[in-house]
């Protein structure tokens, strides 16, 4: 299967480097795109010193985690792209999935691996760098172990997000745009620390869609900060669940989506 | 009107005075952008929902300051100031405008230059259109939902609500010169897309559309008032907020005034070299 995949976005891949240059014009322009976000917040605190009482370093550490995860997140789950999806329904491209002997989530992981996206992972990279070299955080083998797990973890949990919102697209076609609330929007707001924000948004972003539980709550524990809002002191841990157990609803509302549009015969 | 065997096309030539056809095709895009209907519903409700978190953003940074004033800024101000430029975003098509790229590679373009009208002219009426339909779905609506959720600043005199005006439409002609200019790439290059997006994403960042320029570390605010970008959207916070007051005020206008003047006449010279290009290869 891990072959199939390989060889499906091989395609996509060797199609997006045809033109190298174009290629790293993309790539850099989409790094660009994203440092200068972060670039103008660094600037802002040498003024204000401070976000939520957070500093620089600790907001980086924060900023970071959530753009590599979301970056890599936008490559591996390209084909699930609600913007992209959209097109592939309306063309009626997806169709031919359908009727391939081949696993159809496998199909819709090969369809496409954007890679200029690579920018924006790039720029988390860079970012959470700076942070751990401008923090001096005591690194235990605990932390040191699930430092990959969360971020595994955040993918899966935008992975899960972009699959909710391509699955809408069997109902509405259009409905896409407000999915970028909770994807773009939700990775910008998880870029900066919970507690800034109104309790309705706290909330909605730790109980409802768990966002919170992804970055926030692993880096209070990371940074060995307290926790502020009072939640229970196994709650930096539950990343794991909250990513995985998005993604995995994502995949059940999927399947309805999918068995919808099938039996309609479109 | 069909042009003449032998006359040259029109890109050069002095504005029509055929005000009414350029007004009807500012209508027409208009009408064209009110369209789009369910698009703009849940992008407003996306732009209303950046807007609400880069407040809060501010908010932190304020902190303790939250009583005081920063730069000269109220944190009422930096509010409003989240509120101005999202609902700016589509007015001035910061995320991008493609229209007149899209033209000129896939050939379009050689039958807008034979038109009666003038190049320049025939775009900037119709996205001056669009701007205004923007203004009217996203622009206004955001400042409205603004007005409910948040405790909104005002502009301070009668003279900054006139002066909002003046500066809103410079900013518009400013913003339309450069992506002309941007778009006009497309006639020497290959991956003009790829120029395009490195040219919005320069106006993000150089237009104080991220933070207030008056934020940033002074360094960066000089660099960035020897450019024309901050016309697109700082000037036009500064005005509303009152930040500009007094001699201030002409004095911002004046100069975004002179920025709209060297703009346009880049501009020219852009498209004249573009359409000699043209002409050249037999398009």
């Amino acid at each position: 299967m891990l072959r199939l995949y390989l060889r499906l976005i091989s395609i996509s891949l060797r199609s997006q480097m045809q033109y190298r240059l174009s290629f790293l014009l993309d790539a850099l322009g989409s790094t660009f795109a994203s440092l200068v976000e972060f670039i103008t917040l660094a600037a802002a605190l040498t003024r204000f010193g401070s976000v939520g009482g957070w500093r620089l370093g600790e907001v980086a550490f924060l900023y970071g985690l959530v753009e590599m995860a979301f970056g890599t997140m936008d490559m591996v789950f390209s084909g699930f792209d609600p913007g992209y999806f959209s097109q592939q329904i309306r063309r009626g491209t997806f169709d031919q999935f359908l009727l391939r002997p081949a696993s159809l989530v496998l199909q819709m992981f090969g369809s496409e691996f954007i890679l200029r996206r690579l920018g924006r992972m790039a720029q988390g990279v860079a970012v959470f760098a700076l942070s751990l070299w401008v923090l001096n955080l005591p690194w235990t083998p605990g932390k040191l172990m699930y430092l990959p797990v969360v971020f595994v973890s955040t993918v899966a949990f935008f992975g899960g997000l972009f699959v909710v919102g391509a699955a809408t697209c069997f109902w509405t076609v259009e409905a896409s745009e407000a999915i970028n609330i909770f994807t773009y929007g939700g990775s910008t707001m998880l870029s900066y620390p919970m507690h800034i924000y109104a309790d309705w948004m706290r909330r909605f972003f730790i109980f409802v869609v768990p966002g919170a539980l992804l970055v926030y709550y692993p880096a209070l524990f990371f940074l060995g900060k307290p926790d502020p809002l009072g939640l229970p002191p196994f709650t930096p841990f539950l990343a794991p669940l909250a990513g995985f157990g998005v993604l995995a609803v994502a995949f059940a509302f999927w399947q309805i989506g999918v068995r919808k549009y099938a039996s309609t015969g479109t | 009107m069909r042009p003449h065997e032998g006359q040259p096309v029109r890109g050069g030539e002095a504005a029509s005075a055929d005000w009414r056809a350029y007004a009807a095709l500012a209508r027409m895009a208009l009408q064209r952008q009110l369209a789009y209907r369910f698009a703009n519903v849940s992008g407003l409700l996306t732009n209303g929902f950046f807007g609400l978190l880069r407040a809060y953003v501010l908010i932190a940074l304020f902190g303790a300051r939250h009583a005081g004033r920063v730069a000269g800024y109220s944190m009422g101000d930096a509010i409003t100031y989240t509120g101005l430029t999202q609902a700016l975003i589509a007015y001035i098509a910061l995320w991008g405008w493609w229209d007149l790229m899209r033209s000129i590679r896939t050939g379009e373009v050689a039958s807008d230059l034979s038109r009666p009208l003038d190049f320049f002219w025939y775009w900037c009426a119709q996205d001056f259109g669009r701007a205004a339909a923007q203004m009217l779905v996203r622009g206004l609506p955001i400042m409205a939902a603004y007005a409910l959720v948040f405790r909104i600043t005002l502009p301070p005199t009668p003279l900054h609500w006139l002066a909002l005006l003046v500066t809103l439409a410079l900013a518009l002609f400013i913003s339309f010169c450069w992506r002309f200019i941007v778009s006009l790439s497309a006639f020497w290059m290959q991956d003009a897309v790829g120029i395009g997006r490195m040219a919005w994403i320069l106006v993000t960042f150089l237009s104080g559309f991220l933070m207030p320029v008056a934020f940033l570390p002074d360094w960066m605010q000089a660099l960035m008032r020897y450019t024309f970008f901050p016309a697109m959207i700082n000037t036009v916070v500064e005005v509303y907020l009152g930040v500009l007051s007094g001699p201030a005020l002409p004095g911002a206008l004046a100069a975004q005034l002179l920025w709209a003047v060297i703009l346009y006449a880049l501009a020219r010279l852009v498209l004249a070299a573009g359409v000699r290009k043209l002409v050249v290869q037999g398009g």
